[in-house]
């Protein structure tokens, strides 16, 4: 490689890098815990519900309570479980009969307990672990705002990581290798950044990648639909197999006895392994009515296995059956693939811990990579002002970016006090504490009490979660460990894992700074 | 220690030029590549695909315009390629059309 381009790949990476770098670092320090969200969920509600994606509910009596409520006569009606919580995703779209109650043709999303039949709306069901997730991509910052920002950020990212193999690229085999914690600090941040960037580099890879998708695949649609599909954007989704068929609605009364609980039974029993996912109702009530039942394979079995089955309610008759054991289609394929290796969720709590683990170390790339920028520039030849400026960049950053800890600690203890927190309240708590420490760090002006303060208060609030969570309900981790219920016990548990390791690094911090100053 | 400014645009017309041909040069090749193939090819297969390989050629277009020479040039040439690309699109259309 030339000296040109070694600099051109030098410069555009390190300058995406420092632009993205604080935004990157809330995405990938709540991405994390986000591998986690169900359990949070449940642990904040002080439940358990059974791992896995098959819906559990006795429909029969589920669509009864919703019909009393919400005049379900031909609606057509999704039910889903798409977290593993003891609630189930219900979205009742306005009926197309034109002679529909007042009520029947409000479109409406609800989530269902699954054993009281109780609906709560999207707000009513708001928690810690959604708040963490939505976090993630920004989904604070009002639409459409946030999910740009992310996307064009994961974007970025993508770029930074490919500037930056291409600038490693003679040496990528060697300085995977090398670390030389006793050299100056220049290279103590360089060795670190450039073996776990490489470390992480396929992980980082893959979620550069998705996460654009998911936040700006408009960038992607909008042009497809106006050129290829001539501005039908129900043709392209037809052909990519994200729309089901509809039925007309024949506006007479179905005067037929059904139970969905059977033809769910029925479908089950098809196949092996087979876990009902998806529940779509179309003209509910009309002699028209027709029923969608799709389910997925074990991921452990095959890793698409879709299967779905439409039912004629009328006549019984099986309109449409896909078999989840043949070969998936390439399509089928992609899709579901983009999905399983963001979300991380096919390879149980193992996959997820790596996951986990792999995205903090993620966090720390993100910051070792600030520490270079501002080490490299922090030069005698360089102007004061200049370098004044650098410093205080890099303060900012690193009081945003740390502060994180602590705060998410913080708002795990406060959500489990006052229980149920809600949705504003949960904004206040977080952002406000968040805004205050990062502000306290700024005026503090001394970086390495930042790093230190953030890990040790961090660690103590993460110790003080499984107590507020014993104190307040009982549910002490033991209790919660011998009574099988898993995801409380996991989240007390990952806590004070975590709250150990960042006590021991903090405490490890400051012999090391210690042995500097007697030096 | 920071890249060495000997090799990087220091002008800033051509800075100005490099990196919108990167960000929006690149995105039109990306995607005029892409709606070419998809009108010539199985179309459904490489509209999935142009979920995650639209962004890694978008990404990879960016760096192809940072190294260039000249900034005004490789917009010249993305335009081209992409007025190319839209050109093949047509045609595809209309040998292939969209039935429903």
């Amino acid at each position: 490689m030339n000296n040109r381009n070694y600099n051109i790949f030098f410069h555009t990476h390190t300058v995406s890098g420092i632009v993205i770098s604080v935004i990157l670092f809330v995405i990938f320090f709540a991405g994390s815990f986000s591998f986690f969200k169900d359990d949070i969920t449940n642990w904040e509600r002080g439940e358990t519900a059974p791992i896995s994606k098959q819906i559990n509910l006795n429909y029969d009596e589920a669509l009864k309570v919703l019909d009393s409520t919400y005049d379900l006569h031909g609606r057509k009606i999704t039910l889903s479980q798409p977290y593993n919580v003891n609630n189930v995703a219900a979205y009742l779209e306005a009926s197309k009969d034109s002679l529909a109650s007042k009520k029947g043709k409000e479109g409406q999303f609800l989530y269902l307990n699954n054993s009281t039949y109780k609906t709560s709306t999207y707000v009513e069901s708001y928690n810690l672990g959604e708040f963490i997730y939505r976090l993630h991509f920004l989904a604070q910052i009002p639409y459409p705002v946030g999910y740009y920002l992310s996307g064009f950020i994961a974007l970025f990212f993508l770029f930074a990581i490919v500037t930056g193999v291409l600038l490693h690229w003679k040496k990528i085999v060697s300085s995977f290798y090398v670390f030389r914690p006793k050299e100056k600090l220049k290279t103590w941040w360089t060795d670190a950044h450039t073996s776990l960037g490489m470390l992480g580099l396929p992980f980082q890879f893959v979620y550069a990648v998705t996460g654009a998708f998911f936040m700006i695949k408009l960038l992607m649609v909008a042009p497809s639909v106006q050129f290829l599909y001539q501005g039908d954007q129900e043709k392209l989704y037809k052909e990519l197999e994200y729309r089901s068929d509809d039925f007309p609605i024949e506006n007479k009364e179905l005067t037929k006895a059904f139970s969905i609980n059977e033809m769910v039974a029925a479908t089950k029993k098809n196949w092996k392994d087979f876990n009902i996912s998806r529940v779509e109702i179309q003209n509910y009530g009309d002699a028209n009515m027709h029923v969608q039942v799709e389910g997925e394979i074990d991921y452990g079995k095959k890793f698409t296995g879709i299967g779905k089955i439409v039912y004629k309610v009328a006549t019984d008759e099986v309109v449409f059956k896909k078999d989840p054991l043949a070969q998936s289609s390439y399509l089928e394929s992609v899709k579901n693939i983009l999905y399983r290796i963001h979300f991380g969720d096919y390879g149980g709590y193992g996959l997820k811990i790596i996951s986990f683990i792999l995205g903090i170390l993620s966090c720390f790339v993100i910051i070792s990579g600030v520490m270079i920028w501002l080490v490299a520039r922090d030069k005698k030849n360089m102007p004061e002002k200049k370098r004044r400026f650098n410093e205080g960049v890099v303060r900012y950053y690193l009081a945003i970016c740390l502060s994180m800890f602590p705060v998410t600690a913080f708002t795990f203890i406060v959500a489990k006090l006052w229980y149920p927190l809600g949705q504003d309240n949960m904004y206040a708590v977080y952002f406000i504490s968040w805004l205050l420490l990062s502000l306290f760090f700024v005026f503090k002006k001394n970086n390495s009490f930042t790093n230190r303060f953030c890990l040790l208060s961090g660690s103590i609030l993460g110790f003080l979660i499984p107590i507020a969570n014993g104190i307040k309900t009982g549910n002490w981790f033991w209790i919660t460990f011998s009574n099988h219920q898993f995801q409380m016990c996991f989240v007390d548990v990952f806590w004070i894992i975590l709250s150990a390791i960042s006590l021991y690094a903090s405490f490890k911090l400051k012999t090391i700074s210690k042995l500097k100053k007697t030096n | 220690m920071p890249a060495n400014p000997k090799y990087l645009t220091k002008s800033k017309g051509q800075r100005f030029a490099k990196i919108t041909a990167a960000i929006l040069g690149g995105y039109l090749v990306s995607i005029s590549f892409h709606l070419a193939l998809a009108s010539w090819f199985d179309r459904a297969n490489i509209m999935i695909t142009m979920a995650f390989s639209g962004f890694i050629l978008w990404v990879a277009l960016m760096i192809v315009a940072f190294l260039a020479k000249n900034g005004w040039k490789i917009w010249l040439i993305y335009l081209g390629l992409s007025l190319f690309f839209l050109g093949l699109l047509f045609l595809g259309q209309n040998y292939n059309p969209i039935t429903n």
